[in-house]
Formats: C-alpha cells, sequence, structure tokens
C-alpha cells in the first residue's frame, strides 16, 4: 500500500488556448476516499479524466498506482472509472452489461456483481436504455466495481440523482469501499456529500489546485483569527493568510498553518469544512469570502 | 471484446446477412438463365449465330449492369451505415468512456472492431463480387469487355478493394468528425468521388497503352469498327474496339498509304470508281493507329486496382490507431 493512488507533478491539459487544468501537483496516499471539489468548469472531469487515461496530459506527468493512466491492461484492471453521467449501452440489457464486464475484464467477480444486481432490485432482461438514473447510476457503479480494482473513480456520480437515489448510492458506495478494500477518488460540486463518506480532499477552482490534504489535518491546521484591527499583522511563518475581512475596529483572518507543527495561534478558532472550501472558491474567483464571519453557531 | 463487438453488431448483421442470401439466390437463378440462353444461343446455334452474342448482350445487359451498379453501391453503404457509426456512435453516446476503462487496451478494442467487422464488410461484398463474376461468366465470354468501367470495378478482385476501403474511410472519417449524421454523408460522398477518380483518372494509368498501327484490311478481323465518316477531324474511324480489350482512342484519323490523312476528296473519288467502301479503303493502303491496354492486362490491372485500395486502407487504419489511443479531446 506503500504506492500513491494518484501522483502528479505540474500536470496541465490545454485545448487550444483554454486551459483546462494547470500544474496540478497531487500526492495522493492509498486507502483515501477522497472528495475532488469546485464549481462547475474547475478542471475536476479533466482531472479524473487524465487519471483513467481517457485523454492525455498537454505536459506534466501522471501516475495511478505508479503507472501511466491505461497504459496495458493491467493498469486498465486496476482502476474502475464511472464517467459523468454514467454512460451505459441503452440498446444492452442489464445481463449484457454483465457480459461485457466478464468478457472484457480477466479480474470480472462475477458472483458480486450478480449479487450487487439482486440487490438493487434490477430486472437484468431490462434494456439499459430504460432504466432511471440512480439505476444506471448503479449499474455503471457495478460493472466498475465487479472488475475489482485497486482504484474506483468517479465523476460527479450523484449530479444527476434525486436526493434519495444520491444517498442511495453514497450508501452503497460506502459499503462496498469497506467490502473491498478500495482507494475512491470521486467529484463533486455538493461539500455535504463528500463530508459524509471523503476522508481526503483536494479543492480544485480556476483549474489549478488550492488545497489538497486529509480533512483531518486540514481541519487542524485552518483556523479563523479574530482581533482588534493591527494586531494580527504579523503572523509566524509558514502560516498563511486565505482571506482577510478589515472592519474599523476588528480583522478577520481564515489562515493554513503549513507547519504542520500545529501552532498555537492567539485566538484561533476552528472553521468548518464547508467555510474552508468556499474560503479558496472565493479567493480563486478574487473574491471576498462571505464565510469570513462566523455563519454558523 | 469479441463478444461485446457481436453483440453491438448482431442485428445489423444479421439483415444484412439476410440481403446478401437474397441477392445471391437471385445470382444463381440468373446464372442459370443465362447458361440457358448460351446453350440455345451459342452452344447449340444453327442459324444466325453472329447474332448471337447481340442476343445475350440484349437480354441480359442491363440486368448485370444493375447489378454491377448495385455491387459499386454496397462499399459505399457499408462505409456509410456501418463504419462511419462505428466508434462514433460510442462517441456520441459516452459509451467509450465505459468501454475503454474495461481491461482491454484501446488498441486491441480498435483492433477487434476493424478485423471484424471490416473483415464481414469485405467478405459480404467479396462474396457478391465473386459469385456475379461467375454467374455473369458466359456472358463476359461473349460481350469480351471487361474493362468496360462499371463492369471492371463490379467483377473479380477489386470489390474486395472497394469494400476495404470504405470500411476504412468511414471509420477515420467517424473518428476525426465526431458526428454520426456528417460522417456517414462525408464517407459517401468522398468514396464515390473516390471511384469516379479512379475509373477516369488512375485506372487509364497503370500502365503505359499500347499503340499499333492497323491496316484497313485487317480492322474488322483485329478489332470492330462502330463507324467511320468524315469529321471536323479530317476521316475517321469512331468506337473502334477489339476484343478484351481497352482501347483508349476515341476518335482515329485515318492515313493514306502514304502517311497523309484520308480526305474528303479521297472518299468522294472512290465513290465514283463504285465499289464497297472497304475495298476503296484497301486500295488507298488505308491504316490507323490505335491505342489501347491489351486484355491480357486484366488481371494486372485488377491486382493494381486491388492494392491501391488496400494500401489507403492500411494508411486510414493507421491514422486510426494513431489517433484513438490518444484519447479523442
Amino acid at each position: 500500500m506503500s504506492t500513491p493512488v494518484l501522483s502528479t507533478t505540474a500536470l496541465t491539459k490545454r485545448y487550444g488556448k483554454h486551459t483546462a487544468l494547470a500544474e496540478a501537483t497531487l500526492d495522493i496516499p492509498a486507502g483515501r476516499i477522497v472528495g475532488l471539489v469546485g464549481p462547475n468548469g474547475a478542471g475536476k472531469s479533466t482531472l479524473l479524466a487524465l487519471a483513467s487515461g481517457l485523454i492525455r496530459p498537454t505536459s506534466g506527468r501522471i501516475e495511478v498506482l505508479g503507472r501511466t493512466p491505461a497504459a496495458d491492461s493491467a493498469q486498465l484492471a486496476d482502476v474502475g472509472f464511472v464517467a459523468q453521467d454514467t454512460p451505459v449501452y441503452a440498446g444492452l440489457s442489464v445481463a449484457d452489461h454483465l457480459s461485457l464486464g466478464e468478457h472484457l475484464n480477466p479480474t470480472w467477480d462475477d458472483a458480486f456483481a450478480r449479487d450487487r444486481i439482486a440487490r438493487l432490485g434490477l430486472d437484468p432482461a431490462k434494456k439499459a436504455g430504460r432504466l432511471s438514473g440512480g439505476q444506471k447510476a448503479q449499474l455503471a457503479l457495478t460493472i466498475a466495481a465487479a472488475k475489482r480494482p485497486r482504484l474506483l473513480i468517479f465523476d460527479e456520480p450523484v449530479a444527476a440523482l434525486d436526493p434519495l437515489a444520491r444517498r442511495a448510492f453514497l450508501q452503497n458506495l460506502m459499503e462496498f469501499v469497506a467490502e473491498l478494500e478500495v482507494s475512491v477518488i470521486l467529484s463533486s460540486h455538493l461539500i455535504g456529500d463528500v463530508e459524509r463518506v471523503c476522508d481526503h480532499l483536494i479543492v480544485l477552482a480556476e483549474s489549478r489546485v488550492q488545497v489538497a490534504g486529509d480533512i483531518e489535518d486540514l481541519l487542524a491546521a485552518h483556523h479563523r483569527l479574530v482581533g482588534p484591527r493591527g494586531t494580527l499583522d504579523a503572523l509566524p511563518d509558514g502560516v498563511k493568510v486565505i482571506a482577510a475581512d478589515h472592519t474599523d475596529r476588528q480583522t478577520t483572518l481564515i489562515v493554513h498553518d503549513t507547519t504542520g507543527d500545529h501552532l498555537e495561534l492567539p485566538g484561533a478558532d476552528s472553521v468548518g469544512l464547508e467555510d474552508m472550501v468556499l474560503t479558496y472558491l472565493h479567493r480563486a474567483e478574487g473574491l471576498t469570502a462571505p464565510t469570513l464571519q462566523e455563519t454558523r453557531a | 471484446m469479441i463478444w461485446l463487438t457481436w453483440r453491438q453488431m448482431r442485428a445489423q448483421t444479421l439483415w444484412t446477412a439476410g440481403l446478401v442470401v437474397a441477392a445471391a439466390v437471385y445470382l444463381l437463378f440468373l446464372a442459370g438463365d443465362i447458361r440457358e440462353a448460351y446453350r440455345i444461343n451459342i452452344t447449340d446455334c444453327t442459324s444466325a449465330c453472329e447474332d448471337a452474342a447481340h442476343t445475350l448482350a440484349e437480354q441480359f445487359g442491363s440486368g448485370l449492369l444493375l447489378i454491377g451498379l448495385l455491387l459499386l453501391a454496397a462499399p459505399a453503404l457499408i462505409g456509410a451505415f456501418w463504419a462511419a457509426p462505428l466508434i462514433t456512435r460510442e462517441l456520441e453516446t459516452g459509451t467509450h468512456r465505459l468501454v475503454w476503462n474495461q481491461s482491454v487496451t484501446r488498441a486491441r478494442w480498435l483492433a477487434v472492431k476493424l478485423a471484424l467487422v471490416g473483415g464481414v464488410s469485405v467478405l459480404f461484398t467479396g462474396a457478391l463480387s465473386l459469385l456475379l463474376t461467375w454467374a455473369a461468366g458466359p456472358f463476359d465470354k461473349v460481350v469480351d469487355s471487361r474493362f468496360e468501367p462499371l463492369t471492371f470495378a463490379a467483377r473479380d478482385l477489386a470489390p474486395f478493394g472497394y469494400a476495404l476501403l470504405a470500411f476504412t474511410l468511414g471509420v477515420v472519417i467517424g473518428v476525426l468528425t465526431r458526428k454520426t449524421l456528417v460522417a456517414m454523408a462525408v464517407t459517401l460522398v468522398v468514396f464515390v468521388m473516390f471511384q469516379l477518380v479512379m475509373a477516369n483518372v488512375l485506372r487509364p494509368q497503370f500502365a503505359e497503352p499500347v499503340t499499333e498501327t492497323i491496316a484497313w484490311d485487317d480492322a474488322n478481323t483485329v478489332g470492330q469498327i462502330d463507324s467511320f465518316g468524315i469529321g471536323p477531324q479530317g476521316a475517321g474511324v469512331q468506337g473502334y474496339t477489339i476484343p478484351g480489350a481497352w482501347v483508349v482512342s476515341e476518335y482515329i484519323v485515318v492515313h493514306k498509304a502514304d502517311g497523309t490523312d484520308v480526305t474528303a476528296e479521297d472518299i468522294e473519288a472512290c465513290d465514283t470508281v463504285g465499289g464497297t467502301p472497304d475495298d476503296c479503303m484497301v486500295d488507298l493502303g488505308a491504316t490507323f493507329d490505335v491505342t489501347y491496354q491489351p486484355a491480357d492486362r486484366y488481371w494486372d490491372f485488377q491486382w493494381i486496382e486491388f492494392g491501391i485500395a488496400a494500401v489507403l486502407s492500411a494508411l486510414l487504419a493507421g491514422v486510426a490507431f494513431w489517433r484513438i489511443p490518444r484519447g479523442l479531446n
């Protein structure tokens, strides 16, 4: 488990003049459930398509489980990918999709696949084109999982689902992550979902990685500092100001303690995950974060 | 991968196979009719046997031409309806993102699709070609004009090459345009243009044609003069045919023994002397130069035509193999 599931250096993808992903450097250890969050168009799908090998980088380096994505069938077998909108063959039945998985994957776990389809209550004879959005997502998830990969990648798996189906899907995901011992990377623009299932976070905005790390560590390293104006000007080395708001009398800062030493900062208060993420997203867009003030009790 | 390709193409393959079988049955009956007519008019001929070829051509010519046209159209249809959507449909519905993430590399995925679907396309077209060649055998023997553009492209090897080319063309145009309907239309247009260019521009240049001087006396033993007259270019022969050969000359100027052109005055002088025009031309020592591709070049030309299509197909397949594994974004 020493090989990082995803390791990139200055990973960049450009489409003509448009830069979809710029200089992303990441190192994600194995065994995590990684949440990739950011607004639409931030580059989440680009990063995941690069990780699955669907597209190739313009520059920079990417390795998934220590190998170039989609390098050969062994590498492909190690990574399960469920694309956005969970594409399935509309003309093929659910059973056909399981046969597809069985024929195309030497590591296919047929018992697992059939068991899941039965538990989900999907009719094997039904054409995939006639399934609901939630059922299609479940079918795609089953195909990706039954090949028994070491890494599962989901691009916005729940975006098209209604709240009930979303909850069921995430519930299911959690169940078999525990069952299969896989690492997971999933993208979402719903921070609540990420908070519920993930233990590692990548914040992506404006094509750049804003911050990445284990959620626990990130929360422990981000603080809200409130003090009379002028008292917070000098911060220890390694403490970065993510956002600052000044009123006549006082200053509010969101800071990231990058020293790893858990510095004791005067007047430090904890920051919630959602506030932290939003602060980064607003910073990326060059806006003042409205989240500087305590929004939640 | 073989299973998936078959599962995806099953319906189209089966109904196309149905059409091929229907065409084959029709060709079998036609072959019987042609052989029957050949036996009556030629083998067992008792009177007016010179007209037998004409009778046979009259009876089966247009029918065989029509089938030949269908055989020319078959590769175009395969290119548009099988090849163009083969990959484009996946890209349009997004299913490439499902199938490309199974434990099969894209190169293998593409190789199996090209080999199976392309193979079946060539097989179907080729089978019809060989069947038509066999069915029309006695007819072709009598009419003896295998270089006729519509006959040449619909017999023996040529259709194999065309099927291969139309298929790879459809696939590559699909990969490049990434839109099924556009790819289908472009494939049809490009392929038909290629057929026209092949027949009109390339095929005449496969080999340097032979030019032969023919004395008037031999004119109708070597070949057949369709018409002779005085035109703006002087006295000339039009529509000269040599059995099995491909005559390139269209209007052939006729010379006298001294090398000068036969003029209107020469003809008029003949008329005053009397006798048949042929006797007169022979007396004048008339000769003409005919430029043609000899009949024994037929198989060379068939192989060259097949070879050109096969090489182009290989190049197109190379484009697909270069493009697909690199991702399509």
